[in-house]
């Protein structure tokens, strides 16, 4: 019987230890999710143009939480599995009024404010995505010193990635917008942010 | 000898069996199933990598994040383990119980089960964490204790026949036990669907505070509870039953019983007011798998009589 107390103390022991560990392991896997968002670099200032003909500059990204993609309205293969993913989160994300999206036309010549207008009619449901357009130079030049993702032979060779941008114009990380693994890490991210304040 | 070898074996691959139910709740409770985006290998390598460079460049790097990398792959090689545990058992059973019909079945099928759930895993990870997937896995692991148990009380019975030749059968009390043991799994599936909506409700609604989450519930976490304080009455039966019984394991485990209720209704009584802390959820997890094996070893060790 004596032997058995034994076993007993070393079993009430052995679950003290685990639970020690368990605390330990929540805790570093809750740090890690802030520290797997490092700054990775400042967004430049640009200028481009909503739909409805607002201006969007660098200073429209403060104090919001940013989703960014590159797309093309005659784009068949990624873009609209990007857009519906960026949709999915708007919709996820609707009650936040810190969360907001931008999707850059690489193919500014056919994309006119009218095209992206219906474009956005027919993914966004909520006035927090913009559909922005400019000169094609300076689409390429955001895209690859702004954002350091490749735009060569455009408008098809835009990158497939989101880019979630935090309130101070900084780049935390980049998501293969086509991935639904991806989308589920971007919207914990988002999460993360949002509770970061 | 050769019994006490398979019941060392068996002990050993149920102890690895519950640690790694612990391991595979403190997976799920951190959120490191996507730890590993692939699988068996983490980020294409056996072992997991320790910094970015180490990724290989068809995986997309964006999920690296090393400590839930190895969370996970604490989970696949501690299942591993466990595997390997079990084909000893089984080594050992094809080799000297082919005609022990218990010890040999319940060995073969702890090795399906273990390999079913190894597969599962990888179906679970390629879902992105479905969370019915992830409850499925968890009902294999309690099955697989099951039978494990099965395994321990059944080789232990046969070392220690003496022990167990006098203990006067009772029929209503194997009963109750049965009735126990199935309405303890009804309980864990009430359990983990309360789990899998709160998921699934959370997905959707990324922003809800986790009070709100359980408030957004459909009605059957009532069942939970109201479930949970019938099994006390249950387990305060049972414990009263076996107080004088005169083995001494049994009475310990009618103690054990009634005793694993209390904490599990006050760990789940926790979790609704304190929103779901994660190292409560753990336990509340884990101790309802302990309940499902420690029922099965103490109704084969009082049903010993009217088997003869």
């Amino acid at each position: 019987m004596s032997n058995l107390n034994k076993k007993l103390i070393i079993a009430f022991f052995s679950v003290f230890i685990l639970g020690i560990i368990g605390l330990f392991t929540i805790d570093q896997a809750t740090q890690s999710r802030i520290n797997n968002l490092p700054l990775i670099t400042e967004i430049p200032a640009f200028q481009l143009e909503n739909f409805d003909g607002k201006s969007f500059t660098e200073e429209n990204l403060d104090n919001q939480i940013t989703v960014a993609s590159f797309i093309f309205t005659q784009c068949e293969g990624a873009c609209p599995i990007m857009s519906t993913n960026m949709g999915l989160l708007q919709k996820r994300f609707a009650e936040s009024d810190e969360l907001q999206f931008i999707s850059i036309t690489t193919d500014p010549d056919y994309d006119s404010a009218d095209v992206l207008k219906e474009f956005s009619n027919k993914y966004s449901n909520k006035n927090n995505w913009f559909f922005l357009r400019g000169s094609i130079d300076n689409v390429v030049e955001l895209s690859q010193d702004g954002f350091f993702l490749s735009a060569s032979l455009l408008p098809l060779g835009h990158s497939t990635r989101l880019i979630l941008i935090d309130k101070e114009r900084n780049i935390r990380k980049y998501y293969e917008g086509t991935v639904d693994a991806n989308i589920v890490e971007l919207q914990n991210d988002i999460v993360t942010l949002i509770k970061q304040g | 000898m050769k019994k006490q070898l398979f019941f060392q074996s068996a002990v050993v691959s149920t102890i690895l069996s519950y640690l790694l139910i612990f391991v595979g709740g403190l997976v799920r409770v951190s959120g490191s199933g996507m730890g590993c985006p692939d699988w068996p290998r983490c980020f294409g390598r056996w072992i997991p990598p320790t910094n970015v460079e180490q990724i290989p460049s068809y995986i997309d790097p964006t999920a690296f994040n090393i400590v839930l990398a190895w969370i996970e792959y604490g989970n696949r090689s501690l299942g591993v383990l466990v595997g390997f545990s079990i084909i000893v058992l089984n080594i050992i059973a094809i080799y000297y119980f082919r005609k022990e019909a218990k010890l040999f079945i319940s060995a073969i099928l702890s090795l399906i089960l273990v390999l079913a759930n190894g597969a599962l895993g990888a179906i679970v990870v390629s879902s992105v964490l479905n969370p019915f997937l992830v409850s499925l896995h968890m009902i294999l692991a309690l099955m697989l204790v099951s039978v494990l148990s099965y395994a321990c009380i059944e080789s232990y019975k046969l070392i220690h026949v003496e022990k167990f030749k006098n203990l006067e059968g009772n029929k209503t009390l194997s009963n109750s036990l049965i009735l126990f043991w199935i309405l303890i799994f009804v309980e864990i599936l009430l359990g983990t669907g309360i789990r899998t909506n709160l998921e699934l409700v959370s997905i959707e609604n990324p922003l809800l505070s986790k009070g709100e989450l359980l408030n957004a519930l459909d009605s059957y976490k009532y069942f939970h509870s109201f479930l949970g304080f019938t099994l006390l009455f249950l387990s305060i039966y049972i414990y009263a039953k076996l107080k004088n019984n005169s083995l001494y394991i049994v009475k310990f485990l009618g103690i054990f019983i009634l005793g694993m209720i209390i904490v599990q209704i006050f760990l789940g009584e926790m979790m609704v007011f304190f929103e779901l802390p994660q190292l409560t959820r753990l336990f509340h997890t884990w101790g309802s798998s302990w309940l499902v094996g420690v029922i099965i070893i103490l109704y084969n060790c009082i049903s010993n009589e009217q088997s003869k």
